[in-house]
């Protein structure tokens, strides 16, 4: 066992010293978790800080019904107001901690926010203007300030003529080179005009018509045996695809170091002198023992992050701390399994690019909890979902995944997948020590699948 | 006492191919054995098998007393023939590693590696990066790493091969420090003329199958010479009334000087002293056996001539190195 923990500490000390190792695993999630939680924040400054709207529009309305309106619109707190109203309304269907934590935010949004667009000016243009004309005056060509836009409204815009035709809508001309918040603020202004025109003329109250068509959606209550939790439909449906996600990284790139690691000491010969000091299986506990220990280092981190990123946004308490637990056992089944069949990889062949061949199915099994995500996550009680959590090496993604779903399974099934999934790890080591044992030594030519099984048979 | 090595009727083939073929080999303990024999010839294979990283199809292995390696590799230290060191580690941290990976714990290592590696002459290259060391280096790294833990047993595999002949005579002259340390050696090598400069006792193996297995005294004893290399004083001298002296079989020229060939059972002194009587010499000695000649009588097959002068070459390290 001295000599299986040396290589194990030997092996995870020589990849997680490494620059990339602690880029990879430590400055990546740190680099996410900046982004996601800056991000927005950012953002929020780029969307408010530098941009003054100011200027004359310059505005054709051969109805005369919508400039009033236009100029109406521009008593901005009431969009804001509105704005913040409508998207109060669509938190309707997140998690209270999240509702409480978006209301703040739109308290402080209130208090902060301060319309750009004081300094609009609105400019009639009068029937029979020249357009060409009117588009000069955008481009500035005299040298004079020049409108930041021109607004053409439709002549049927308010009421038409033939009803099937649908009612117009209106043109705008603006100059290049004009900030996109902008223009969206134009956009805004000319349809809560029209639109507000349009009710106007049918003698009808917006508000009252807003009222009548909202219907706020409401959270679900998910009824179990025994007991019953809000339904939060976005969490639950990325939730077992973020352990799958977790499994995946952290079986993957374990699997993957390993068997670098066990080809560059092929290739350079070292593997002989090892083998002077310790036994075929003795290398093989060591490495995937040191291979487990880096996997875990960058699960834990990544999970960490995931975690803080859950408490931050007030959700952690989503999370049933027992999906942690069995992430970890389920990655030491799907790691072991996969890391004993890439380290017999790496000992049958001389070079990375030798590894292919042998790898394809290794990688096909890999690429499982990708079909399986959007099954479980949608029923996870299917067929396919449920013979998946048992049938290894996809076992261990298929029962994460249904455990993280909004239908997990008994108990017992968890603990029949995990004993599938024992009986599979020893299976795997099993082989992959027999294909380790012969490969090790071997020269030359890489070898096929009928040789390696050649070799099961015969070591 | 139990042999250091102990190798009963082992046979190990690979497919069709029969690498070692009913070996016994017995290495006493203490003793600084030579396994000699050209490329190919089954050596490394041996070898593997000694240490467990093979193991045999039949026969049996014991090695200080242990039926397997693996029970004493502690105690064994290995330089095989195939060199490798990791290439982003330290030479200190390497051999730290490996010396604590044969369960040497002790305190005082640091010190050890530097004298090891101040006598391997390789001083102050502690914290250099293994990829940083030329070949030869590598390799006196490597056999620092194999006897840094003082080993009972100490099996090297072609330690000569590609070393410059000051790092032969300091390798030499290590290894045989160890064997005077009380270690047993066992020295595979395909350079017979290496084999001759410091084993007590050459086993010798051809195509899978020992040839001969005797001390070196014994093999000379046993073939006995029955050559004198002559010069004579007068290089324009007539020399073919050497021919008709009835002790001498054949002649054949030298470059400088003759080979002269005595009959069976002939006394080497009295002939030499036959020889110069007939002609005065500028010099006359008995030609000692050579391993490589021994070797080519004992593993006797028809070969070409062509295919003898490149066996010649191989054992006497005129050949490029190949693994078997």
């Amino acid at each position: 066992m001295r000599r299986v923990l040396r290589i194990a500490l030997r092996d995870f000390l020589a990849v997680v010293a490494r620059k990339s190792f602690v880029l990879g695993a430590l400055v990546t999630p740190a680099v996410i978790a900046a982004i996601i939680h800056l991000g927005p924040r950012y953002l929020h400054v780029l969307d408010h800080a530098d941009l003054r709207i100011e200027g004359e529009y310059a505005v054709l309305d051969p109805t005369g019904r919508i400039l009033p309106e236009m100029e109406r619109a521009l008593d901005t707190r009431g969009i804001a107001e509105g704005e913040l109203q409508e998207f109060r309304r669509n938190l309707g269907q997140a998690p209270e901690s999240a509702r409480a934590l978006a209301e703040a935010a739109i308290e402080q949004a209130r208090r902060e926010s301060q319309w750009p667009a004081g300094e609009v000016r609105l400019i009639p243009l009068p029937e029979g203007t020249e357009m060409e004309a009117a588009k000069a005056r955008l481009k500035d060509e005299t040298g004079e300030a020049g409108h930041r836009a021109l607004i053409v409204i439709h002549e049927d815009a308010v009421e038409t003529a033939d009803p099937e035709a649908g009612l117009g809508t209106y043109d705008l001309y603006v100059p290049p080179g004009l900030d996109e918040r902008e223009l969206d603020f134009m956009h805004r202004i000319a349809r809560e005009a029209i639109v507000n025109a349009r009710v106007s003329a049918r003698g009808q109250d917006r508000s009252r018509i807003e009222s009548l068509v909202r219907v706020s959606r409401q959270p679900s209550t998910t009824v179990g045996a025994g007991d019953e939790r809000q339904t939060v439909r976005g969490f639950t449906f990325i939730l077992p695809a973020a352990f799958a996600m977790l499994l995946f990284m952290g079986v993957m790139t374990g699997g993957q170091t390993l068997l670098t690691s066990m080809v560059e000491e092929k290739s350079s010969r070292v593997v002989e002198v090892l083998l002077s000091a310790v036994s075929p299986m003795e290398l093989m506990a060591g490495k995937l023992i040191g291979g487990v220990a880096v996997s875990l280092v960058t699960m834990a981190v990544y999970l960490l992050t995931g975690l803080a990123m859950l408490a931050s946004f007030s959700l952690l308490g989503l999370l049933d701390p027992w999906l942690i637990l069995y992430l970890v056992i389920f990655f030491l089944i799907g790691f072991f399994t996969l890391g004993a069949l890439m380290l017999a990889v790496g000992a049958a062949v001389n070079e990375m690019n030798e590894a292919g061949t042998l790898m394809t199915p290794l990688m096909l099994v890999s690429m499982a909890p990708w079909l399986l995500w959007p099954l479980v996550s949608r029923d996870p009680g299917h067929t396919v979902a449920v013979v998946a959590s048992y049938l290894p090496p996809v076992n261990t993604y298929g029962m994460l995944m249904r455990m993280a779903s909004t239908q997990p399974p008994p108990w017992w099934e968890v603990w029949l997948s995990i004993t599938v999934g024992a009986a599979s790890v020893v299976g795997a080591v099993w082989v992959a020590a027999k294909v380790f044992r012969i490969g090790l030594l071997m020269q030359g030519k890489p070898p096929g699948l009928k040789t390696l099984l050649a070799w099961i048979r015969a070591a | 006492m139990e042999p250091a090595i102990r190798m009963t009727g082992v046979t190990k083939s690979f497919g069709p191919t029969t690498a070692v073929e009913n070996l016994d080999l017995e290495v006493p303990r203490g003793g600084l054995h030579g396994f000699i024999g050209p490329n190919g010839a089954g050596k490394t294979t041996s070898i593997r098998m000694i240490l467990s990283i093979l193991f045999p199809d039949s026969g049996a292995v014991s090695v200080l007393g242990h039926p397997s390696a693996l029970d004493a590799k502690d105690r064994i230290g290995y330089l095989p023939e195939e060199r490798g060191l990791y290439r982003k580690m330290k030479v200190r941290s390497f051999l730290q590693y490996m010396a604590r990976l044969k369960g040497d714990e002790d305190p005082d290592l640091d010190r050890r590696i530097s004298e090891w590696l101040e006598r391997a002459g390789l001083p102050g290259v502690e914290a250099r990066r293994c990829e940083e060391l030329s070949k030869g280096m590598s390799q006196k790294v490597q056999f620092v790493a194999a006897v840094i833990h003082r080993p009972d047993l100490l099996v090297l595999d072609e330690p000569f091969s590609g070393l410059d002949p000051v790092s032969t005579r300091r390798l030499r002259d290590l290894i045989l420090e160890e064997r005077g340390r009380g270690a047993t050696v066992l020295l595979s090598t395909h350079v017979m003329p290496r084999a001759e400069e410091i084993c007590e006792h050459v086993v010798m193996v051809h195509k899978g199958r020992k040839v001969l297995d005797d001390s070196l005294a014994a093999i000379r004893r046993l073939h006995d010479p029955r050559s004198i290399r002559f010069e004579p004083l007068d290089p324009e001298a007539d020399t073919t009334p050497l021919a008709s002296l009835p002790a001498v079989e054949s002649l054949r020229d030298e470059n400088p000087g003759l080979e002269i060939r005595l009959r069976q059972g002939t006394d080497p002194s009295a002939a030499m002293r036959l020889i110069l009587e007939t002609i005065p010499a500028a010099r006359i000695e008995l030609a000692r056996p050579r391993l490589e000649d021994v070797f080519l009588e004992r593993a006797s097959e028809s070969r070409s001539p062509e295919e003898e002068r490149q066996l010649r070459a191989e054992l006497g390290d005129a050949a490029p190195d190949e693994s078997e």
